[in-house]
Protein backbone atom coordinates (compact mmCIF):
# COMPACT_ATOMS: atom_id res chain seq x y z
CA UNK A 1 0.00 0.00 0.00
CA UNK A 2 1.42 3.65 -0.86
CA UNK A 3 1.37 6.47 1.50
CA UNK A 4 2.83 8.54 -0.66
CA UNK A 5 1.71 8.65 -4.73
CA UNK A 6 3.71 11.84 -6.95
CA UNK A 7 3.44 11.83 -10.20
CA UNK A 8 5.27 14.74 -12.69
CA UNK A 9 5.60 17.14 -9.70
CA UNK A 10 7.23 20.34 -10.59
CA UNK A 11 8.09 23.77 -8.33
CA UNK A 12 10.31 26.67 -9.80
CA UNK A 13 10.91 29.58 -7.57
CA UNK A 14 11.72 32.92 -9.09
CA UNK A 15 11.32 33.70 -12.91
CA UNK A 16 13.33 33.58 -16.37
CA UNK A 17 16.88 33.52 -15.78
CA UNK A 18 17.49 33.82 -11.99
CA UNK A 19 14.98 30.58 -11.44
CA UNK A 20 15.80 27.53 -9.55
CA UNK A 21 14.53 24.29 -10.56
CA UNK A 22 13.79 23.15 -7.11
CA UNK A 23 11.78 19.84 -8.07
CA UNK A 24 11.76 18.72 -11.76
CA UNK A 25 9.08 16.33 -12.83
CA UNK A 26 9.25 13.97 -10.22
CA UNK A 27 7.33 10.52 -10.01
CA UNK A 28 7.32 7.71 -7.08
CA UNK A 29 5.13 5.88 -4.83
CA UNK A 30 5.83 5.69 -0.94
CA UNK A 31 4.82 2.17 0.84
CA UNK A 32 2.98 2.32 4.12
CA UNK A 33 4.58 1.46 7.36
CA UNK A 34 8.43 1.88 5.86
CA UNK A 35 11.31 4.05 6.91
CA UNK A 36 12.12 5.88 3.49
CA UNK A 37 15.24 8.26 3.10
CA UNK A 38 14.84 11.28 1.57
CA UNK A 39 18.61 11.72 -0.03
CA UNK A 40 20.68 14.31 -1.77
CA UNK A 41 23.17 17.33 -1.38
CA UNK A 42 22.21 20.65 0.29
CA UNK A 43 19.95 22.72 -1.89
CA UNK A 44 19.12 19.32 -3.60
CA UNK A 45 15.35 20.32 -3.64
CA UNK A 46 14.89 17.85 -0.12
CA UNK A 47 13.35 20.41 1.84
CA UNK A 48 11.26 21.61 -1.48
CA UNK A 49 9.78 18.14 -1.70
CA UNK A 50 8.47 17.43 1.87
CA UNK A 51 7.34 21.01 1.67
CA UNK A 52 5.16 20.10 -1.23
CA UNK A 53 4.02 16.54 0.11
CA UNK A 54 2.99 18.41 3.44
CA UNK A 55 0.60 20.59 1.77
CA UNK A 56 2.90 23.47 2.67
CA UNK A 57 3.99 24.78 -0.85
CA UNK A 58 2.14 24.72 -4.11
CA UNK A 59 3.11 22.68 -6.92
CA UNK A 60 3.39 24.07 -9.88
CA UNK A 61 2.30 21.45 -11.86
CA UNK A 62 1.77 17.34 -11.10
CA UNK A 63 -0.25 15.66 -8.78
CA UNK A 64 0.07 14.71 -4.94
CA UNK A 65 -1.80 11.85 -3.22
CA UNK A 66 -0.95 11.43 0.51
CA UNK A 67 -3.01 8.98 1.83
CA UNK A 68 -4.98 9.03 -1.89
CA UNK A 69 -5.94 12.49 -1.26
CA UNK A 70 -4.43 15.99 -2.28
CA UNK A 71 -2.74 16.91 0.87
CA UNK A 72 -3.34 20.96 0.55
CA UNK A 73 -5.42 22.39 2.95
CA UNK A 74 -6.77 18.80 3.34
CA UNK A 75 -7.42 17.96 7.29
CA UNK A 76 -8.05 14.35 6.84
CA UNK A 77 -4.63 14.07 5.16
CA UNK A 78 -2.60 16.95 7.68
CA UNK A 79 -4.01 15.39 10.67
CA UNK A 80 -2.13 12.77 10.10
CA UNK A 81 1.06 14.06 9.23
CA UNK A 82 4.15 15.45 11.49
CA UNK A 83 6.96 17.46 9.72
CA UNK A 84 8.92 19.86 11.81
CA UNK A 85 11.74 21.48 9.66
CA UNK A 86 15.35 21.45 10.25
CA UNK A 87 14.80 25.15 10.07
CA UNK A 88 11.37 24.78 11.92
CA UNK A 89 10.29 28.79 13.17
CA UNK A 90 8.69 28.90 17.14
CA UNK A 91 7.07 31.40 18.74
CA UNK A 92 9.37 33.65 20.45
CA UNK A 93 7.58 33.20 23.63
CA UNK A 94 7.75 29.66 23.37
CA UNK A 95 10.07 27.39 26.43
CA UNK A 96 10.00 23.54 25.07
CA UNK A 97 7.51 22.94 27.50
CA UNK A 98 5.24 25.16 25.57
CA UNK A 99 6.14 22.99 22.73
CA UNK A 100 5.50 19.92 24.34
CA UNK A 101 2.19 21.20 25.98
CA UNK A 102 0.60 22.23 22.41
CA UNK A 103 2.12 19.38 20.50
CA UNK A 104 -0.74 16.72 22.15
CA UNK A 105 -3.01 18.76 20.78
CA UNK A 106 -2.51 18.16 17.12
CA UNK A 107 -1.45 14.68 17.01
CA UNK A 108 -3.86 12.10 18.33
CA UNK A 109 -1.58 9.54 19.16
CA UNK A 110 0.79 11.78 20.80
CA UNK A 111 2.22 9.33 24.00
CA UNK A 112 2.93 12.17 26.69
CA UNK A 113 5.16 9.82 28.57
CA UNK A 114 7.11 8.28 25.87
CA UNK A 115 7.89 12.58 25.28
CA UNK A 116 9.06 12.82 28.83
CA UNK A 117 11.18 9.92 28.86
CA UNK A 118 12.95 11.35 25.21
CA UNK A 119 12.94 14.73 27.08
CA UNK A 120 15.28 13.16 29.78
CA UNK A 121 17.30 11.04 27.53
CA UNK A 122 18.34 14.07 25.17
CA UNK A 123 18.78 15.93 28.47
CA UNK A 124 16.47 18.84 26.88
CA UNK A 125 16.25 21.98 29.27
CA UNK A 126 12.30 22.20 29.46
CA UNK A 127 12.21 25.53 31.01
CA UNK A 128 14.60 27.09 28.58
CA UNK A 129 13.08 29.20 25.87
CA UNK A 130 13.69 27.71 22.38
CA UNK A 131 15.44 31.30 21.18
CA UNK A 132 18.19 30.23 23.74
CA UNK A 133 18.41 26.46 22.59
CA UNK A 134 21.56 25.39 21.09
CA UNK A 135 21.70 23.79 17.05
CA UNK A 136 21.95 20.49 18.86
CA UNK A 137 19.02 20.87 21.49
CA UNK A 138 16.91 22.30 18.50
CA UNK A 139 17.35 19.84 16.65
CA UNK A 140 16.28 17.09 19.76
CA UNK A 141 12.73 19.30 20.27
CA UNK A 142 12.15 18.42 16.90
CA UNK A 143 13.39 14.82 16.69
CA UNK A 144 10.93 14.33 20.08
CA UNK A 145 8.04 16.25 18.46
CA UNK A 146 8.27 13.68 15.78
CA UNK A 147 8.81 10.53 17.83
CA UNK A 148 6.19 11.30 20.61
CA UNK A 149 3.56 12.40 17.61
CA UNK A 150 3.56 8.21 16.38
CA UNK A 151 2.27 10.35 13.64
CA UNK A 152 1.34 7.79 10.47
CA UNK A 153 3.29 9.49 8.04
CA UNK A 154 6.17 11.57 10.24
CA UNK A 155 8.96 13.62 7.90
CA UNK A 156 12.05 14.03 10.03
CA UNK A 157 13.80 17.18 8.07
CA UNK A 158 17.62 16.64 8.51
CA UNK A 159 17.15 16.25 12.25
CA UNK A 160 20.62 15.32 13.70
CA UNK A 161 22.05 18.96 12.91
CA UNK A 162 23.74 19.77 15.85
CA UNK A 163 23.56 16.44 17.40
CA UNK A 164 26.90 15.05 18.81
CA UNK A 165 27.46 11.31 18.24
CA UNK A 166 25.72 9.98 20.79
CA UNK A 167 22.31 11.81 20.86
CA UNK A 168 22.50 10.65 16.63
CA UNK A 169 22.95 6.97 17.58
CA UNK A 170 20.48 7.95 20.14
CA UNK A 171 18.37 8.89 17.71
CA UNK A 172 18.60 6.19 15.62
CA UNK A 173 18.03 3.55 17.75
CA UNK A 174 14.68 5.43 19.03
CA UNK A 175 13.48 5.31 15.75
CA UNK A 176 13.81 2.32 14.85
CA UNK A 177 12.68 0.70 18.28
CA UNK A 178 9.60 2.63 18.63
CA UNK A 179 9.16 2.20 14.97
CA UNK A 180 9.08 -1.47 14.90
CA UNK A 181 6.27 -1.07 17.78
CA UNK A 182 4.60 1.64 16.42
CA UNK A 183 4.56 0.73 12.22
CA UNK A 184 4.39 3.77 10.56
CA UNK A 185 5.74 5.40 7.67
CA UNK A 186 8.81 7.84 7.85
CA UNK A 187 10.66 10.21 5.45
CA UNK A 188 14.08 10.68 6.96
CA UNK A 189 16.11 13.47 4.52
CA UNK A 190 19.93 13.48 5.38
CA UNK A 191 23.33 13.82 3.65
CA UNK A 192 24.92 11.62 6.58
CA UNK A 193 23.92 8.59 4.47
CA UNK A 194 26.34 5.78 6.10
CA UNK A 195 24.78 6.98 9.60
CA UNK A 196 21.32 6.14 8.35
CA UNK A 197 22.01 3.53 5.52
CA UNK A 198 21.34 0.54 8.18
CA UNK A 199 18.09 2.39 8.90
CA UNK A 200 16.79 2.64 5.68
CA UNK A 201 14.13 0.39 4.17
CA UNK A 202 13.93 2.39 0.94
CA UNK A 203 15.85 5.36 -0.71
CA UNK A 204 15.28 8.45 -3.42
CA UNK A 205 18.21 10.32 -4.34
CA UNK A 206 17.00 13.71 -5.67
CA UNK A 207 20.05 16.06 -7.40
CA UNK A 208 18.77 19.62 -8.79
CA UNK A 209 14.99 18.56 -8.09
CA UNK A 210 15.20 14.89 -10.17
CA UNK A 211 14.96 11.94 -8.67
CA UNK A 212 18.03 9.78 -9.62
CA UNK A 213 17.34 7.09 -7.21
CA UNK A 214 14.11 5.03 -6.46
CA UNK A 215 15.17 1.83 -5.26
CA UNK A 216 15.00 -0.57 -2.02
CA UNK A 217 17.86 -0.06 0.07
CA UNK A 218 18.77 -3.79 -0.26
CA UNK A 219 18.57 -3.69 -3.59
CA UNK A 220 20.94 -0.20 -3.95
CA UNK A 221 23.48 -1.82 -1.63
CA UNK A 222 24.28 -5.25 -3.91
CA UNK A 223 23.30 -2.86 -7.18
CA UNK A 224 26.39 -0.86 -7.98
CA UNK A 225 30.33 -2.12 -7.84
CA UNK A 226 33.41 -0.88 -8.28
CA UNK A 227 35.82 -2.16 -11.06
CA UNK A 228 40.13 -1.30 -9.92
CA UNK A 229 42.44 -1.65 -12.25
CA UNK A 230 44.66 -0.41 -14.85
CA UNK A 231 43.50 2.21 -16.89
CA UNK A 232 43.31 0.45 -20.38
CA UNK A 233 41.93 -2.59 -18.70
CA UNK A 234 39.24 -0.90 -16.79
CA UNK A 235 38.25 1.17 -19.73
CA UNK A 236 38.00 -2.25 -22.18
CA UNK A 237 36.02 -4.10 -19.54
CA UNK A 238 33.47 -1.09 -19.02
CA UNK A 239 32.91 -0.86 -23.08
CA UNK A 240 29.15 -1.06 -23.04
CA UNK A 241 28.19 -1.09 -19.63
CA UNK A 242 26.58 1.34 -17.15
CA UNK A 243 29.15 3.02 -15.50
CA UNK A 244 28.06 5.76 -12.86
CA UNK A 245 31.28 7.44 -12.04
CA UNK A 246 34.76 7.04 -13.11
CA UNK A 247 38.18 7.97 -11.34
CA UNK A 248 41.87 7.80 -12.36
CA UNK A 249 44.89 8.24 -11.26
CA UNK A 250 48.00 8.03 -13.12
CA UNK A 251 47.70 4.49 -14.96
CA UNK A 252 44.73 2.86 -12.35
CA UNK A 253 41.38 3.71 -13.01
CA UNK A 254 38.17 2.85 -11.00
CA UNK A 255 34.44 2.44 -12.66
CA UNK A 256 31.60 2.52 -10.66
CA UNK A 257 29.60 -0.13 -12.05
CA UNK A 258 25.82 -0.17 -12.10
CA UNK A 259 24.23 -3.84 -12.05
CA UNK A 260 26.97 -5.99 -12.17
CA UNK A 261 25.55 -9.67 -12.52
CA UNK A 262 27.93 -12.50 -11.55
CA UNK A 263 29.35 -13.58 -14.98
CA UNK A 264 30.44 -9.85 -15.02
CA UNK A 265 32.38 -10.19 -11.82
CA UNK A 266 34.10 -13.36 -13.07
CA UNK A 267 34.73 -11.52 -15.88
CA UNK A 268 36.25 -8.62 -14.69
CA UNK A 269 38.15 -11.22 -12.30
CA UNK A 270 39.26 -12.89 -15.57
CA UNK A 271 40.46 -9.62 -16.61
CA UNK A 272 42.58 -8.94 -13.60
CA UNK A 273 40.58 -6.21 -12.22
CA UNK A 274 39.55 -5.62 -8.79
CA UNK A 275 36.11 -5.38 -7.41
CA UNK A 276 34.78 -3.60 -4.10
CA UNK A 277 31.84 -3.21 -2.92
CA UNK A 278 29.88 0.41 -2.75
CA UNK A 279 28.35 1.95 -0.03
CA UNK A 280 25.42 3.79 -0.27
CA UNK A 281 26.61 7.29 0.48
CA UNK A 282 29.42 6.48 -2.23
CA UNK A 283 26.61 5.50 -4.24
CA UNK A 284 24.67 8.42 -3.58
CA UNK A 285 28.02 10.80 -4.12
CA UNK A 286 28.58 9.07 -7.39
CA UNK A 287 25.46 9.81 -8.84
CA UNK A 288 24.79 13.16 -7.97
CA UNK A 289 28.22 14.37 -7.59
CA UNK A 290 29.43 16.52 -10.85
CA UNK A 291 33.27 16.27 -11.01
CA UNK A 292 34.18 13.84 -13.14
CA UNK A 293 37.84 13.12 -12.26
CA UNK A 294 37.41 13.14 -8.81
CA UNK A 295 35.30 12.11 -5.53
CA UNK A 296 32.88 14.94 -5.33
CA UNK A 297 31.79 14.78 -1.69
CA UNK A 298 29.57 17.66 -0.98
CA UNK A 299 27.20 16.02 0.59
CA UNK A 300 28.64 16.33 3.79
CA UNK A 301 29.54 20.01 2.80
CA UNK A 302 26.96 20.70 6.12
CA UNK A 303 25.09 23.84 6.64
CA UNK A 304 26.26 26.85 8.47
CA UNK B 1 -4.60 6.54 -11.13
CA UNK B 2 -6.33 5.62 -9.11
CA UNK B 3 -6.40 5.56 -5.17
CA UNK B 4 -7.81 1.85 -4.93
CA UNK B 5 -4.89 0.58 -2.95
CA UNK B 6 -3.95 3.71 -0.76
CA UNK B 7 -4.95 3.27 2.63
CA UNK B 8 -8.17 4.73 3.90
CA UNK B 9 -8.02 7.49 6.20
CA UNK B 10 -10.12 6.51 9.69
CA UNK B 11 -13.14 8.45 10.63
CA UNK B 12 -11.44 9.65 13.78
CA UNK B 13 -10.32 12.63 12.51
CA UNK B 14 -10.80 16.19 14.44
CA UNK B 15 -13.75 17.58 14.02
CA UNK B 16 -13.39 21.56 12.49
CA UNK B 17 -14.05 22.95 16.19
CA UNK B 18 -11.55 21.27 17.27
CA UNK B 19 -9.13 22.04 14.86
CA UNK B 20 -9.65 26.48 15.48
CA UNK B 21 -9.54 25.08 18.74
CA UNK B 22 -5.81 23.49 18.69
CA UNK B 23 -4.84 27.46 17.49
CA UNK B 24 -6.25 29.40 20.29
CA UNK B 25 -4.45 26.83 22.57
CA UNK B 26 -1.20 27.44 20.54
CA UNK B 27 -1.55 31.09 20.39
CA UNK B 28 -2.14 31.48 24.03
CA UNK B 29 0.07 28.69 24.82
CA UNK B 30 1.98 31.77 27.30
CA UNK B 31 -0.29 33.63 28.72
CA UNK B 32 2.10 36.02 29.71
CA UNK B 33 2.04 37.32 26.45
CA UNK B 34 -1.66 37.75 25.86
CA UNK B 35 -2.25 38.68 29.36
CA UNK B 36 0.20 38.83 31.92
CA UNK B 37 2.60 41.73 30.24
CA UNK B 38 -0.27 43.70 28.72
CA UNK B 39 -1.99 43.67 32.18
CA UNK B 40 1.18 44.43 33.97
CA UNK B 41 2.19 47.38 31.66
CA UNK B 42 -1.15 48.85 31.52
CA UNK B 43 -1.22 48.71 36.06
CA UNK B 44 2.02 50.58 35.92
CA UNK B 45 1.13 53.22 33.00
CA UNK B 46 -2.38 53.21 35.49
CA UNK B 47 -0.06 53.94 38.70
CA UNK B 48 2.08 56.75 36.84
CA UNK B 49 -1.02 58.73 36.04
CA UNK B 50 -2.77 58.27 39.07
CA UNK B 51 1.09 59.66 40.41
CA UNK B 52 0.67 62.65 37.94
CA UNK B 53 -2.88 63.62 38.66
CA UNK B 54 -2.46 63.39 42.48
CA UNK B 55 0.98 65.92 41.79
CA UNK B 56 -1.39 67.90 39.41
CA UNK B 57 -4.12 68.13 42.21
CA UNK B 58 -1.36 69.08 44.86
CA UNK B 59 0.13 71.59 43.24
CA UNK B 60 -2.69 72.99 41.13
CA UNK B 61 -5.97 72.24 43.49
CA UNK B 62 -8.56 69.90 42.38
CA UNK B 63 -8.73 69.34 38.55
CA UNK B 64 -12.34 68.63 37.58
CA UNK B 65 -13.54 72.10 38.32
CA UNK B 66 -13.39 75.45 37.01
CA UNK B 67 -11.72 75.00 33.65
CA UNK B 68 -12.07 71.26 33.52
CA UNK B 69 -15.01 70.44 34.66
CA UNK B 70 -14.67 66.90 33.60
CA UNK B 71 -11.41 66.19 34.70
CA UNK B 72 -8.45 65.27 32.50
CA UNK B 73 -10.36 63.77 29.45
CA UNK B 74 -7.27 63.54 27.04
CA UNK B 75 -5.13 60.43 28.13
CA UNK B 76 -3.57 58.05 25.49
CA UNK B 77 -2.32 55.51 28.27
CA UNK B 78 -5.53 53.01 27.50
CA UNK B 79 -4.36 53.47 23.83
CA UNK B 80 -1.63 51.12 24.57
CA UNK B 81 -3.32 48.11 25.01
CA UNK B 82 -4.97 48.58 21.69
CA UNK B 83 -1.66 49.10 19.70
CA UNK B 84 -0.12 45.66 22.15
CA UNK B 85 -2.59 43.93 20.80
CA UNK B 86 -2.05 44.89 17.29
CA UNK B 87 1.67 43.66 18.43
CA UNK B 88 0.41 40.00 19.71
CA UNK B 89 -1.63 39.51 15.92
CA UNK B 90 1.28 40.50 14.12
CA UNK B 91 3.73 37.73 15.97
CA UNK B 92 1.09 35.34 15.95
CA UNK B 93 0.74 35.04 12.47
CA UNK B 94 4.20 35.75 11.67
CA UNK B 95 5.97 33.04 14.22
CA UNK B 96 2.45 30.40 15.21
CA UNK B 97 2.04 29.87 11.59
CA UNK B 98 5.03 27.82 10.62
CA UNK B 99 4.37 25.78 13.59
CA UNK B 100 0.95 25.00 12.97
CA UNK B 101 1.37 23.84 9.78
CA UNK B 102 4.12 21.93 10.73
CA UNK B 103 1.95 20.45 13.62
CA UNK B 104 -0.41 19.20 10.32
CA UNK B 105 -2.63 21.98 10.54
CA UNK B 106 -4.58 23.58 7.62
CA UNK B 107 -4.12 27.50 6.81
CA UNK B 108 -8.24 27.51 7.24
CA UNK B 109 -7.89 26.08 10.75
CA UNK B 110 -5.33 28.49 11.29
CA UNK B 111 -7.04 31.59 10.50
CA UNK B 112 -10.64 30.59 12.13
CA UNK B 113 -8.57 29.34 15.26
CA UNK B 114 -6.36 32.78 15.57
CA UNK B 115 -9.61 34.40 14.32
CA UNK B 116 -11.37 32.61 17.49
CA UNK B 117 -8.41 33.52 19.77
CA UNK B 118 -8.62 37.37 19.28
CA UNK B 119 -12.33 37.54 19.15
CA UNK B 120 -12.05 36.02 22.85
CA UNK B 121 -9.10 37.99 23.87
CA UNK B 122 -11.42 41.15 22.41
CA UNK B 123 -14.49 40.15 24.72
CA UNK B 124 -12.22 39.57 27.90
CA UNK B 125 -10.49 42.75 27.32
CA UNK B 126 -13.40 45.19 26.48
CA UNK B 127 -15.25 43.05 29.93
CA UNK B 128 -11.96 44.45 31.59
CA UNK B 129 -11.82 48.09 30.11
CA UNK B 130 -15.44 48.47 31.13
CA UNK B 131 -15.56 47.14 34.68
CA UNK B 132 -12.48 49.54 34.85
CA UNK B 133 -14.24 51.80 33.51
CA UNK B 134 -17.40 51.40 35.85
CA UNK B 135 -14.97 51.78 38.54
CA UNK B 136 -13.62 54.90 37.22
CA UNK B 137 -17.08 56.57 37.27
CA UNK B 138 -17.77 55.04 41.04
CA UNK B 139 -14.72 56.15 42.33
CA UNK B 140 -15.23 59.75 40.74
CA UNK B 141 -11.99 58.98 38.44
CA UNK B 142 -9.86 57.68 40.96
CA UNK B 143 -11.18 60.27 43.74
CA UNK B 144 -9.07 62.87 41.67
CA UNK B 145 -11.39 63.20 38.76
CA UNK B 146 -8.60 61.61 36.58
CA UNK B 147 -9.43 60.01 33.33
CA UNK B 148 -8.15 56.57 32.25
CA UNK B 149 -10.94 54.29 30.71
CA UNK B 150 -13.61 57.32 30.34
CA UNK B 151 -11.16 59.03 27.69
CA UNK B 152 -12.62 61.15 24.78
CA UNK B 153 -12.26 58.90 21.86
CA UNK B 154 -13.64 55.73 24.13
CA UNK B 155 -15.82 57.41 26.48
CA UNK B 156 -19.93 57.03 26.05
CA UNK B 157 -22.70 57.97 27.88
CA UNK B 158 -25.09 54.90 26.38
CA UNK B 159 -24.65 52.97 28.92
CA UNK B 160 -22.15 50.16 29.79
CA UNK B 161 -23.36 47.72 27.05
CA UNK B 162 -22.16 50.71 24.64
CA UNK B 163 -18.91 51.16 26.45
CA UNK B 164 -18.47 47.91 26.53
CA UNK B 165 -19.19 47.39 22.36
CA UNK B 166 -16.71 50.83 22.00
CA UNK B 167 -13.67 48.80 23.58
CA UNK B 168 -14.58 45.53 21.68
CA UNK B 169 -15.00 46.67 18.42
CA UNK B 170 -11.58 48.94 18.74
CA UNK B 171 -9.91 45.49 19.68
CA UNK B 172 -11.02 43.91 16.92
CA UNK B 173 -9.77 46.77 14.78
CA UNK B 174 -6.51 46.39 15.98
CA UNK B 175 -6.37 42.34 16.08
CA UNK B 176 -7.30 41.97 12.93
CA UNK B 177 -5.56 45.01 11.08
CA UNK B 178 -2.29 43.33 12.89
CA UNK B 179 -3.20 39.96 10.94
CA UNK B 180 -3.38 41.38 7.70
CA UNK B 181 0.13 42.89 7.97
CA UNK B 182 1.24 39.77 9.27
CA UNK B 183 -0.05 38.04 6.44
CA UNK B 184 1.41 40.35 4.06
CA UNK B 185 4.88 39.57 5.85
CA UNK B 186 4.41 35.73 5.87
CA UNK B 187 3.93 35.70 2.14
CA UNK B 188 6.00 38.35 0.68
CA UNK B 189 8.45 39.09 3.48
CA UNK B 190 9.63 42.45 4.31
CA UNK B 191 9.43 43.65 0.34
CA UNK B 192 5.47 42.30 0.74
CA UNK B 193 5.92 44.69 3.81
CA UNK B 194 7.28 47.51 2.30
CA UNK B 195 4.95 47.68 -0.65
CA UNK B 196 2.16 47.36 1.36
CA UNK B 197 3.11 50.16 3.93
CA UNK B 198 3.97 52.43 0.87
CA UNK B 199 0.57 51.55 -0.35
CA UNK B 200 -0.92 52.76 2.71
CA UNK B 201 0.92 55.69 2.62
CA UNK B 202 -0.14 56.61 -0.64
CA UNK B 203 -3.57 55.91 0.15
CA UNK B 204 -3.48 58.04 3.43
CA UNK B 205 -2.18 61.10 1.44
CA UNK B 206 -4.35 60.72 -1.19
CA UNK B 207 -7.53 60.59 1.39
CA UNK B 208 -5.60 63.63 2.85
CA UNK B 209 -5.34 65.44 -0.63
CA UNK B 210 -8.92 64.65 -1.28
CA UNK B 211 -10.19 66.30 2.21
CA UNK B 212 -7.81 69.27 1.63
CA UNK B 213 -9.26 69.84 -2.09
CA UNK B 214 -12.70 69.41 -1.39
CA UNK B 215 -12.18 70.89 1.67
CA UNK B 216 -13.41 68.74 3.60
CA UNK B 217 -12.15 68.82 7.05
CA UNK B 218 -15.18 70.31 8.18
CA UNK B 219 -17.24 67.79 7.25
CA UNK B 220 -15.43 64.78 8.32
CA UNK B 221 -15.16 66.55 11.37
CA UNK B 222 -18.92 66.84 11.91
CA UNK B 223 -19.24 63.39 10.69
CA UNK B 224 -16.73 61.95 13.45
CA UNK B 225 -19.01 64.44 15.70
CA UNK B 226 -21.99 63.63 15.23
CA UNK B 227 -21.09 59.66 15.21
CA UNK B 228 -19.42 59.65 18.74
CA UNK B 229 -17.34 57.37 19.53
CA UNK B 230 -20.27 54.76 19.53
CA UNK B 231 -20.77 55.32 15.84
CA UNK B 232 -17.15 55.59 15.15
CA UNK B 233 -16.35 52.43 16.91
CA UNK B 234 -18.93 50.54 15.49
CA UNK B 235 -17.48 52.08 12.01
CA UNK B 236 -14.31 50.14 12.73
CA UNK B 237 -15.54 47.00 12.69
CA UNK B 238 -16.25 46.93 9.15
CA UNK B 239 -12.29 47.12 8.18
CA UNK B 240 -11.56 45.29 11.21
CA UNK B 241 -13.55 41.91 9.86
CA UNK B 242 -12.40 42.72 5.96
CA UNK B 243 -8.86 42.44 7.18
CA UNK B 244 -9.56 39.30 9.21
CA UNK B 245 -11.36 38.24 5.60
CA UNK B 246 -8.25 39.54 3.20
CA UNK B 247 -5.68 38.08 5.86
CA UNK B 248 -7.30 34.96 5.34
CA UNK B 249 -7.13 35.00 1.99
CA UNK B 250 -3.52 35.80 1.95
CA UNK B 251 -2.61 33.29 4.35
CA UNK B 252 -4.50 30.94 2.15
CA UNK B 253 -1.77 30.47 -0.23
CA UNK B 254 1.13 31.15 2.04
CA UNK B 255 4.40 29.03 2.22
CA UNK B 256 6.20 29.21 5.88
CA UNK B 257 9.38 30.37 5.26
CA UNK B 258 12.54 30.21 7.40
Amino acid sequence: MSVIRVQNLSKRYGRSSGAVQAVAEASFTLDENRIHGLLGRNGAGKTTLMQLLTGQEFADHGTIEIFGENPVENARVLDRVCFIKESQRYPDDFRVHHVLSTAPRFFADWDADFADELVERFRVPVKRRMKKLSRGQLSAVGVIVGLASRAPLTFFDEPYLGLDAVARQLFYDVLLADYSEHPRTVVLSTHLIDEVSNLLEHVLVIDEGRIVIDADADELRGSAIDVVGTRTTVEAFTAGREVLHRAHLGSLATATIAGLDEAGRAEARAAGLELEPVSLQQLVVRTTGDTPGGPADRTNGGRA
Amino acid sequence: MSAVDAPTIPHATATPAARAWRIVRLLTANPATTVGWPLGILTLIFVMNWTVWWLLTRAVGPIGDGETPDGVRFNGAVSFIFVYMLVVAVQAANQSFPLALGYGSTRRAFSAGSALAFTLLALGYATLLTIGAWFEELTSGWGLHGNFFRTIYFATDAGWPAQWWIYFCWFVFFFFTGTIFAAVFVRWRATGLSTAFALLGLLVVGLLAALILSDGWAALGETLAALGPLGVASLALVPGVLAAVVGHLLLRRATPRS
